[in-house]
């Protein structure tokens, strides 16, 4: 019975198999990881090959990138940027500032874990991860999208209250956000 | 029947052959830059991947139906290019319709773009209108010359003079001023470099799309493979001599995207006011001139 609610139709897996090659990536770097990213989108790795391509608007994009540590601030932004997205999406942890503070974490002004404040789907460990471990991260995540297994932005919608908490207490009190999230997830049926 | 038949699979069609090429360009510009590119099929995953998100956020009303003011007034000019094997409604309408109808599109956008209340997408539209100003006039100007010299205004007609006349009547060859005009018109009709002052992703953000992501997205994407087509298919139907078959008229499409995305992938971006000096400047005195030999 278990198995049989995880199962997925025919039509989601060949919309999988067809989504996957193509995610547009908003990278958000305003730590130190943005140096890692020219090379990777130009002729020595070239990721567009794969689909992936970079985009300007949080709208329009499928992956956010985020390279190195965050600020209390920036991650005050990252909050804004990550909830205009449209789903489904896929956060990107770049470096090890994202999954423990890395080389910050006795710094004041930074966070520590980027998952405590939204829904992260891969990590890429290192200081600093190289190209190709970028390009081996993208690959680990068509790969999850393929099997259907690249859920994490729904958790958002299901477990918006625990998110919501964690970024009240760095941000001491609420911010205001331009979407409603709970009326979001009953409108879309998440 | 088989005008109905070719009503509801043309624009299928059409979107098929643009799609491909808007693969073949981004695959053409990717060996420029000595990258491997992605496949020719990419733009389908990317509009199959828009059409399929699962959150679609619209800003309102106005923003809905501009987007089918948008894909509809597409649909509307390709019916009336003729393509080989269907020029139904093209013997009954004019050029000076097709004229008409090719700033509906525009229109839908600024009204979807307007309720979205984006400042980069407000510029984008002011500058989508004022890129307007800037490359329909020598187009009208070249197309009038050209009605001028074979006594019609009918495309379809223009058309059937240079498949009578052959080669040598082509209007790029016998008025290679107008011709030439109207390529660089063209060349910011289809919004490429250097005259991609509209879409501009580095500077205000790809402009009018700022906003629109998912459905809405995809809409555009299709809208902009369809329309690529009918302009492209315009500049073939009056310069190149038409088609008269399918192997015929994708070829010369193909040429004539070669030919523009060429000089997209070597140069920069004009700024707005410089580019439409630039049609102003080059393009326009060359129609004036080619009508002018037309007259004289």
């Amino acid at each position: 019975m278990e198995e049989k609610l995880t199962q997925r139709s025919v039509w989601e897996k060949i919309s999988a198999k067809l989504t996957k090659r193509s995610l547009w990536m908003l990278h958000y770097c305003t730590g130190c990881g943005a140096v890692e990213l020219p090379p990777t989108m130009t002729a020595r790795f070239d990721m567009e090959r794969f689909g992936i391509n970079p985009m300007v608007t949080p709208r329009q994009a499928d992956i956010l990138l985020i390279t190195g540590y965050l600020s209390i601030k920036t991650l005050k932004r990252v909050v804004l940027t990550y909830e205009q997205m449209q789903g489904p999406k896929y956060v990107v942890g770049f470096g090890s500032c994202t999954i423990n503070g890395g080389m910050y974490w006795n710094s004041y002004a930074t966070m520590k874990s980027l998952d405590r404040y939204i829904p992260v789907e891969t990590y890429i460990a290192g200081c600093m991860p190289r190209p190709e471990a970028i390009i081996a991260s993208f690959n680990d995540l068509i790969a999850k999208i393929d099997r259907g297994e690249a859920n994490s932005w729904k958790e958002y919608y299901n477990n918006y209250d625990f998110y919501k908490e964690n970024q009240n207490k760095v941000f001491e009190g609420p911010i205001e956000t331009y979407n409603d999230i709970k009326a979001d997830a009953a409108l879309f049926k998440i | 029947m088989n005008t109905v038949l070719w009503i509801i699979f043309l624009p299928i069609i059409l979107f098929v052959i643009g799609t491909f090429m808007l693969g073949y360009s981004r695959k053409f510009i990717a060996r420029i830059e000595r990258r491997y590119g992605p496949p020719i099929q990419q733009v389908f995953y990317d509009v199959f991947k828009l059409m399929s998100k699962k959150t679609n956020i619209s800003h309102g009303w106005m923003h809905d139906i501009a987007m089918l003011v948008l894909l509809g007034g597409t649909l509307a000019t390709l019916y009336f290019v003729p393509v080989p094997g269907f020029s139904y409604f093209a013997q009954y309408g004019d050029m000076l319709v097709i004229m008409y109808i090719l700033l509906v599109p525009a229109l839908g956008m600024a009204l979807g773009v307007g309720e979205t209340a984006n400042p980069n997408g407000s510029i984008g539209i002011s500058r989508a209108l004022m890129m307007l100003a800037g490359y329909d006039i020598p187009f009208v100007l070249t197309f009038i010359g050209f009605g001028m010299l074979n006594h019609t205004t009918s495309m379809y007609d223009l058309m059937m003079i240079q498949q009578a006349g052959g080669f040598t009547s082509w209007g790029l060859i016998s008025n290679p001023l107008l011709g030439i005009a109207a390529l660089i018109a063209l060349q910011g009709m289809i919004g490429e470099k250097p005259f991609e002052v509209m879409v501009a992703p580095h500077e205000i953000a790809t402009g009018p799309m700022t906003e629109m992501g998912g459905k809405f997205l995809g809409i555009m994407m299709i809208q902009h493979a369809i329309s690529l087509v009918v302009e492209l298919t315009l500049y073939i139907n009056l310069f190149l001599g038409g088609a008269m078959n399918w192997f015929e008229y994708i070829i010369k499409l193909f040429v004539l995207f070669t030919v523009l995305i060429s000089v997209n992938a070597v140069f920069g971006r004009f700024r707005t006011d410089d580019a439409v000096r630039f049609m102003w400047k080059i393009p326009l005195p060359m129609a004036v001139i080619g009508i002018l030999f037309i007259i004289f």
